[in-house]
């Protein structure tokens, strides 16, 4: 053990005199992640989608007494797609190539229909075939929506003035032919200053009743036009910077590719210099050799990692960010990131011994960091197979576990388990970099 | 230590890498007090003779024997040592896996008598034939009885030739024993007991220094 720890201690030696590569070890992980971040951020964009317009909207279109703000309603379908107008040719070309991944079309005299309040007018949408389209779909689906709502409003308040007129009477227009309505209120008057006769009275009750039926009419028509209305409560949590997915995969990607790329170089760096024979004598077996550079993958692992918390914690802090930073976790953080950067060692130490020189092992280090990364990253409901060899590796199982240990109310479980799968993982990369180790002799 | 046996022997080690022969089945015996010297032609298999006896490699047949309590130094061909360190830090690193009572007494020691810079500058810095000297202090710490020496002086000046065979001389009054590969036949003439010489990874010849005579060398190396 004292020999692991004096080659522990040699290694971060020579790490802290390596302050050029220190600093790229640092820098690289965290460009990656904002690129990473950057990509995913494409998910959330605004996707292009094309507006041809046949009937020649107006600027605003008047409808039961309503006036629409056409352009307004543009805008606003504008916060969650780019929508460009485009002849129906130009959106028609622009869907093949790729360009739009929707276009809606709006057919001619669909104002005309949607004044005439008859029937229902329709829009047209043609969408691409890709994953996108389905997002698109709902994102038009979610604006027809929006405008059905606002027309309902419309068609209820022009209703709602029949009504008016049926019971106290006055003039009005139907289907744009001028009418005038007598009116309940009016019938009565008549009615009572008639003969009282048995057919009087049925004809006072019945409009009694009726008078009654559509003084209820406006709510009733209210909550049958919205059996159920969802009303969006501002939230009062983190920016999506600040969640606690961005700090699991900033630690996890950062931890992943600085053990990975110090395990394999190191461990390959021994033969470079000539020195794993020497050692191999009888000073230090090759398993010390290996558990070395997993543990110093650990300890760097353990002091980035710490370092990462805590500057996340102190601009959560600082920014009193709603729920504030998880302090009393940080020993759980602790047990995770000795784990995760251990377990990442020995794929690294197991890299480095099948490599065999340094520059080929950190080669291979970087190009296999990626591909890591992105199979944790591809949801395993989506994909599998790439959940299933994702499973085989560390980096998912060290982020569920930081998730789970900074922010579950109730970690203990999950981080069980992922701190086993972390330790079988290890051992079994370590077992395997100690068989690959004597190519190092050769 | 029993002098009943040798301090280090070779019984029918071999060694191979992937379908490649370095060495063929060797029988050979270190014994206290005498100096052996390897001769033969580059890729003879004297490197990889030496790396057996020393443990640095394991034989792929046979075996190595090494008298119980006997300590090996080695200083390979290539110097064997931590670029980013510096000489002093190579040395009271190793002398702590070679488990030394005084590490640092011993990097001094061996600071001073191979005359290396006390500098903090990494090793890998220092010129060659200081890095061959590093190499060499490295080699003794541990106090081993037996050295084995992997062509010594191919980079030391002459005063530093002097002081490593004096310094084996006293090594071998002391009853321990050198095995040291080279290709200069005045070194063996002066310095070796014994000879024996490799060719394409067999032992082609094992006797007495004097009876080996220039032409044979010759011969051997051409």
């Amino acid at each position: 053990m004292s020999r692991v720890l004096l080659l522990l201690k040699k290694d971060l030696l020579v790490l802290r005199r390596s302050p050029l590569l220190l600093g790229v070890l640092l820098a690289y992980p965290v460009a990656i992640a904002v690129l990473i971040g950057m990509v995913a951020s494409y998910g959330s964009s605004k996707p292009r989608v094309a507006l041809v317009d046949e009937d020649n909207l107006p600027a605003t279109v008047a409808l039961g007494g309503h006036r629409f703000d056409v352009e307004r309603t543009i805008r606003e379908v504008g916060k969650n797609v780019d929508l460009v107008r485009l002849s129906a040719d130009e959106a028609e070309r622009q869907l093949r190539d790729g360009r739009v991944v929707a276009v809606v079309t709006v057919p001619p005299g669909f104002i005309s229909t949607l004044r005439g309040m008859v029937e229902s007018p329709q829009l047209r949408l043609q969408l691409s075939t890709g994953t996108i389209s389905s997002r698109v779909e709902q994102q038009v689906q979610a604006l027809v929506y929006q405008l059905n709502r606002q027309l309902q409003r419309a068609f209820i308040a022009s209703n709602l003035r029949y009504m008016t007129l049926l019971l106290h009477g006055g003039d009005g227009s139907f289907l744009g032919s001028p009418i005038s309505v007598l009116g309940i209120e009016n019938a009565r008057r008549i009615l009572a200053t008639m003969p009282p006769s048995p057919k009087r009275a049925q004809l006072l009750d019945f409009l009694h009743d009726a008078r009654l039926a559509l003084g209820n009419t406006d709510d009733a028509l209210r909550s049958t036009a919205h059996p159920i209305e969802l009303v969006r409560v501002q939230a009062d949590g983190r920016t999506w910077a600040l969640s606690a997915e961005v700090q699991a995969y900033a630690l996890g990607l950062t931890i992943t590719f600085l053990a990975l790329l110090l395990a394999a170089g190191s461990l390959a760096a021994e033969r470079d210099e000539n020195v794993v024979a020497r050692l191999a004598r009888g000073l230090v077996g090759l398993g010390q050799l290996v558990w070395a550079k997993v543990a110093l993958a650990a300890a760097v692992a353990l002091a980035l990692g710490l370092a990462i918390a805590v500057a996340f914690g102190v601009v959560i802090q600082v920014g009193g960010i709603t729920g504030g930073e998880p302090w009393r976790r940080l020993p759980l953080l602790v047990v995770g990131l000795v784990l995760a950067g251990g377990s990442v060692g020995a794929l690294g130490a197991l890299l480095g011994a099948l490599a065999r020189e340094a520059r080929s092992a950190s080669l291979v280090a970087v190009l296999v960091v990626m591909p890591i990364v992105f199979l944790g990253l591809i949801p395993a409901e989506i994909v599998p197979l790439a959940g299933w060899v994702s499973d085989l590796l560390p980096f998912s199982h060290a982020v569920d576990f930081f998730r789970s240990s900074l922010y579950d109310l109730s970690p203990w479980r999950e981080v069980a388990l992922q701190g086993l799968w972390l330790l079988v993982l290890g051992a079994v990369f370590g077992g395997l970099a100690r068989l690959g180790a004597r190519r190092l002799l050769a | 230590m029993s002098a009943g046996s040798p301090l280090l022997a070779a019984r029918g080690a071999a060694r191979t890498f992937g379908h490649t022969n370095a060495l063929e089945p060797v029988e050979l015996e270190v014994w206290d007090g005498e100096a052996l010297a390897l001769v033969g032609p580059n890729g003879a298999g004297k490197s990889t003779l030496l790396s057996l006896l020393a443990g640095a490699l394991g034989p792929s047949a046979g075996r190595v024997e090494r008298r119980k309590g006997a300590r090996v130094g080695w200083a390979p061909q290539r110097p064997a040592q931590y670029g980013r360190l510096s000489a002093r830090e190579n040395l009271e690193l190793f002398a702590r896996l070679e488990g030394e009572h005084d590490p640092r007494g011993a990097a001094e020691r061996l600071l001073a008598e191979f005359d290396l810079p006390d500098e903090a500058a990494p090793s890998a810095n220092l010129s060659v034939g200081n890095r061959q000297r590093l190499n060499l202090a490295i080699s003794l710490l541990g106090d081993p009885h037996v050295l084995l020496l992997d062509e010594p002086t191919a980079s030391l000046d002459p005063d530093q030739r002097r002081r490593l065979w004096a310094r084996v001389a006293g090594l071998r009054e002391r009853g321990g024993a050198v095995v040291f590969a080279t290709q200069n036949l005045e070194e063996i003439e002066l310095f070796a007991d014994r000879v024996a010489a490799l060719r394409e990874g067999r032992l082609v010849y094992e006797g007495a220094a004097g009876e080996y005579d220039r032409a044979h060398v010759e011969t051997l190396s051409a």
